[in-house]
């Protein structure tokens, strides 16, 4: 090598080892004293690591939002319910019990006895009337929950054992805040919540484990909390992987880098196949893929807005295109078989008691000559290319299909469509859009015919029934509201204010099934599958794992901590097999040592070449 | 005598060339500044809708969030506001993490440029070593494999090649185990001291390997062709006719003459590698700006992407007026022109 050349990339090595030490001495390594202090060999600790393909967005709760983090947070932190571990019904967690006041307007909780912060102190009703009324005062606290807490009126504590809510108006949903509590002690003094950070280690908390470590984009760690009131969890460790990229997570699944992940698509879930010490998690999942049809949008005040297809305003349309979708062949070639046919709305069947299924007349099956009658007895009369017009004559029924750019499956999902809609007389074009621009179009500007949606539900289905509301549709200047479909119809408004007041269990997920029937007929959306929820754990690490619900649910991503705090490790002998990390390192450098004299060995040699080597 | 003042003159004449470029760099970085604003202006879309997409939120909170992000003002007063901060090398808060977007991009820039750093002077000198030996025998054997070599892996795209490697070399296939990490900088155990270099030298192997494989080949056929040119001078003619050895004609007299396109090329390319690592560290989930710009995009979370956009371009600004200063410096041919 030429001798310049040799100083410069002298140069650059030193450069980039100047920037190593630079990196590891950098305040966000954030290891705390106890962090390296506790560090026992590996051997005598269980540990699980899950990988996530997610970063954490904040370690502060009051702002984050990304399913890693609301993840991690339901496991350091207590909420006044968690979901039941069979059923998903409401049950106490940091509260014992609860009773309404006859008007539905005043919530009373008794705190449980005997919770405490893993910093010793007492788990109080202080601590959780101090977070509920940071949330409602603090526009920075709003960030992660703020429409949780926007009908509460007032929260107080009038003892350490109680606390009491009152509400502007009933609120059924009650019992499922995504809120955690948070020590009061600890963050009280914390002067601006919207800008808080929440790094610092140990972490003080009252859920089953407890943060010690957070490198950013790298991992979190976490530890059992031996004072956590059900009784520490059965592993030592936790820690929470971030993998940026699927593909590498699989790789590092498979090798043994990580014991667990979960929320795969098909094709990683494919690639797991076949490993013996893979356990392959196929269950039911918690989303719906859709179709929304734009039923003719307006604003929340009633402007029509947006080039929606006149056709779709029609509900019979829109019934008849519901007829002409072969589901299970969707569920087959679309989705691999990774997926359940929608025979009902929204909310998937995974919550047995809010699921609603169409049967008997109700169910809309595929039926091609169905749909057919149902066009031409409406007067879209077919014309001789086969396309059927408005039954005043004028415009033909071509309709654009809007999916999103960088999802193959929704391509072919656009080929099966076009394909059967051509068959009732319908013209389908696919439209490409990146997100932002079908954000846009199928959410505030309205530009849009046939467009494909999905949303994952939580416990309760409150949230996802909201999309469907009039007043989620846009404003006049174009902000959009968040909604789904830009339905507005009198009869689900009832429907959803008489469920919100109703604080009768069984009489509520009667109302709530009543909603998705509603939806289902006047049909603004379509569902079409309920995809599974697919993961994958390593049958040499993880001894057992319950799911949410513990029949046949999830393992992670779901709500409550149970799958986490049931965790237990395959116990290890002394060495610890599969990481191959020591090998690993041995072996790399070895090579590094065997590169660097052979270079060294070929450039003496290369001195000593004589002029007679020249060709 | 004349000698010093021919000197004098000569600096002279270097520093008001390296003032000019000084001034074309910073109108560029004004350019760049403007053309940022108004090109995240383009994107389509309310920026707060598709902040808030899949989360829950009432129109107060939208609206809280238009007044945050200053959207309810006027694009001048926007504008001016944004100039204002940028040049205070203040660059806005993230949506997604609720943080200055300067610390991120800080706390980000040390793996990148430890990443880049390594792969550069590999390349750089596995390029030029190829480059010098492909050119002094040209058209022999080793010339026709190794630039075949480096344009074949030039071409593969860098995500592919990537993901390759950390197929076979990370997780292992079929009988060869997996030697390296499968992600990241470093793992929840690593060692402290001296170790801690091995550790993370360890996890950087493999996405050092992959931007090398991909950028070398410029390295490498830019030392051949300018070395090829040098050939042909009659000062190595006449090298040779002295008597001296092979060896020391190309290292004494015809290497370093090559060299200077090649000491251009390399600076000019410093600020477009930053963002070339962008795949291998997504690959490789190297906590880098790379992968930072990633999150952003999927995000979307525009202040970062702006910050991250910015850094790049003043980066390439920098490092190409660097490029010519240095050449001016380095070639008395340019500098009597």
């Amino acid at each position: 090598m030429a001798r310049a050349g040799a100083r410069l990339a002298a140069m650059s090595l030193a450069l980039s080892m100047a920037t190593l030490l630079v990196a590891h001495t950098s305040p966000s390594a954030a290891r705390t004293s106890q962090g390296t202090a506790a560090r026992a060999p590996r051997t005598e600790k269980s540990i699980v690591r899950l990988g996530a393909t997610q970063s954490m967005d904040s370690m502060n709760p009051f702002l984050a939002v990304r399913v890693v983090s609301t993840s991690i947070h339901r496991w350091m932190y207590g909420y006044l319910t968690v979901p039941d571990s069979k059923t998903l019904k409401p049950s106490p967690d940091l509260t014992e019990s609860w009773e309404t006041s006859p008007d539905k307007l005043t919530w009373t909780f008794t705190m449980r006895a005997g919770a405490t912060w893993s910093d010793g102190r007492p788990v109080t009703a202080q601590d959780a009337a101090w977070t509920f009324n940071k949330i409602m005062t603090d526009d920075g606290a709003k960030t992660a929950n703020g429409p949780a807490v926007e009908n509460f009126d007032t929260v107080t504590a009038p003892d350490d054992r109680t606390l009491v809510i009152t509400t502007k108006k009933p609120q059924a949903s009650m019992l499922e805040l995504p809120i955690p509590i948070m020590p009061k002690h600890v963050w009280e003094s914390v002067p601006d919540i919207g800008t808080y950070q929440n790094e610092t280690y140990p972490a003080v908390g009252s859920g089953p484990y407890i943060a010690v470590e957070h490198r950013k984009n790298g991992y979190v760690r976490l530890k059992a909390n031996p004072s956590y009131w059900r009784g520490a969890p059965g592993i030592d460790e936790l820690h929470v992987i971030f993998y940026e990229n699927p593909e590498a997570a699989i790789a590092g699944l498979k090798k043994g880098d990580i014991d667990w992940i979960g929320r795969l698509a098909g094709p990683q879930f494919g690639a797991l196949t076949g490993d013996p010490n893979i356990t392959q998690w196929n269950t039911q999942g918690r989303r719906a893929g859709y179709l929304q049809f734009n039923p003719g949008a307006a604003t929340a005040g009633g402007e029509p807005i947006g080039d929606g297809h006149p056709a779709l305003k029609d509900v019979r349309v829109r019934r008849a295109i519901h007829h002409a979708i072969d589901k299970k062949t969707l569920v087959e070639q679309v989705q691999n078989g990774l997926a359940v046919p929608a025979d009902g709305s929204i909310i998937p069947p995974m919550y047995q008691e809010f699921f609603w299924k169409a049967e008997g007349d109700k169910a809309v099956t595929f039926d091609l000559e169905e749909a057919n009658r149902i066009l031409d007895e409406a007067g879209y009369a077919k014309g001789a290319d086969g396309i059927r017009t408005m039954p005043d004559g004028g415009r033909k029924l071509e309709m654009r299909f809007s999916i999103h750019t960088d999802e193959p499956v929704e391509d072919k999902l656009a080929q099966f469509l076009t394909g059967w809609l051509k068959e009732i007389g319908i013209q389908l074009t696919t439209r490409r859009l990146d997100s932002n621009k079908f954000t846009e179009e199928t959410g505030s500007t309205a530009l849009y015919d046939i467009a494909i949606s999905g949303w994952s539900v939580n416990p309760d289905p409150e949230e996802v029934l909201a999309t469907h509301l009039c007043s989620r549709r846009p404003t006049a200047s174009g902000q959009g509201g968040g909604t789904e479909s830009f339905f507005c119809d009198k009869e689900f408004e009832r429907l959803y204010q008489a469920q919100l007041a109703e604080l009768d269990r069984a009489a509520r997920v009667k109302l709530i099934k009543q909603m998705q029937e509603r939806l289902y007929t006047e049909a603004p959306v379509v569902a079409l599958y309920y995809p599974n929820n697919l993961e994958g754990y390593r049958k040499d690490r993880i001894a057992s794992i319950t799911p949410i619900p513990e029949d046949n649910g999830i393992l992670y991503g779901g709500s409550g901590y149970w799958p986490v705090y049931s965790l237990r490790a395959v116990e290890r002998a002394a060495t610890p097999a599969g990481s191959g990390s020591g090998i690993g390192t041995a072996v790399a450098v070895a090579a590094a040592v065997v590169l660097v004299l052979g270079a060294g060995i070929i450039l003496l040699r290369r001195r000593r070449a004589s002029a007679d080597d020249r060709e | 005598m004349r000698d010093d003042t021919g000197e004098g003159v000569a600096r002279r004449a270097v520093a008001r060339y390296a003032l000019v470029k000084l001034g074309g760099a910073l109108l560029s970085i004004g350019l760049v500044i403007v053309a940022t604003f108004f090109l995240f202006r383009l994107i389509p879309g309310d920026p707060t809708i598709a902040y808030t997409r899949d989360v829950p939120v009432t129109p107060e909170q939208l609206a809280l969030l238009r007044r945050q992000m200053g959207l309810d003002r006027p694009l001048g007063a926007q504008f001016l506001d944004f100039v204002g901060r940028t040049l205070r090398l203040d660059l806005g808060t993230s949506y997604e993490y609720r943080r200055p977007v300067a610390g991120l991009i800080g706390e980000r820039v040390g793996p990148t440029l430890l990443l880049v750093g390594t792969g550069l002077a590999v390349a750089v000198g596995l390029g030029m070593w190829q480059g010098t030996r492909a050119a002094w025998h040209h058209g022999g054997r080793f010339d026709r494999l190794s630039t075949g070599t480096a344009l074949t892996l030039w071409s593969v795209p860098t995500f592919w090649l990537g993901l390759l490697l950390l197929m076979v070399l990370a997780a292992g296939i079929g009988p060869i185990p997996g030697l390296f990490p499968t992600r990241g900088m470093q793992d929840v155990d690593a060692p402290d001291g001296p170790l801690y270099l091995l550790h993370v030298a360890h996890h950087l192997v493999l996405p050092c390997l992959t931007l090398v494989a991909v950028v070398y080949a410029q390295y490498l056929l830019v030392m051949r062709s300018s070395l090829l040119d040098e050939i042909g001078q009659d000062y190595v003619t006449t090298a040779r006719a002295k008597g001296l050895r092979d060896d020391a004609v190309r290292r004494r007299h015809a290497v370093p003459n090559a060299l200077l396109p090649t000491v251009t090329l390399v600076f000019m390319q410093i600020g477009f590698v930053v963002g070339g690592a962008v795949s291998v560290e997504f690959v490789y989930s190297w906590p880098g700006l790379g992968l930072l710009f990633v999150e952003a995009i999927r995000g979307p979370d525009y202040a970062v992407m702006q910050g991250t956009f910015m850094l790049v371009c003043v980066a390439v600004i920098v490092m190409n007026t660097l490029a010519d200063v240095v050449y001016h410096v380095l070639d008395p041919r340019v500098r009597s022109a």
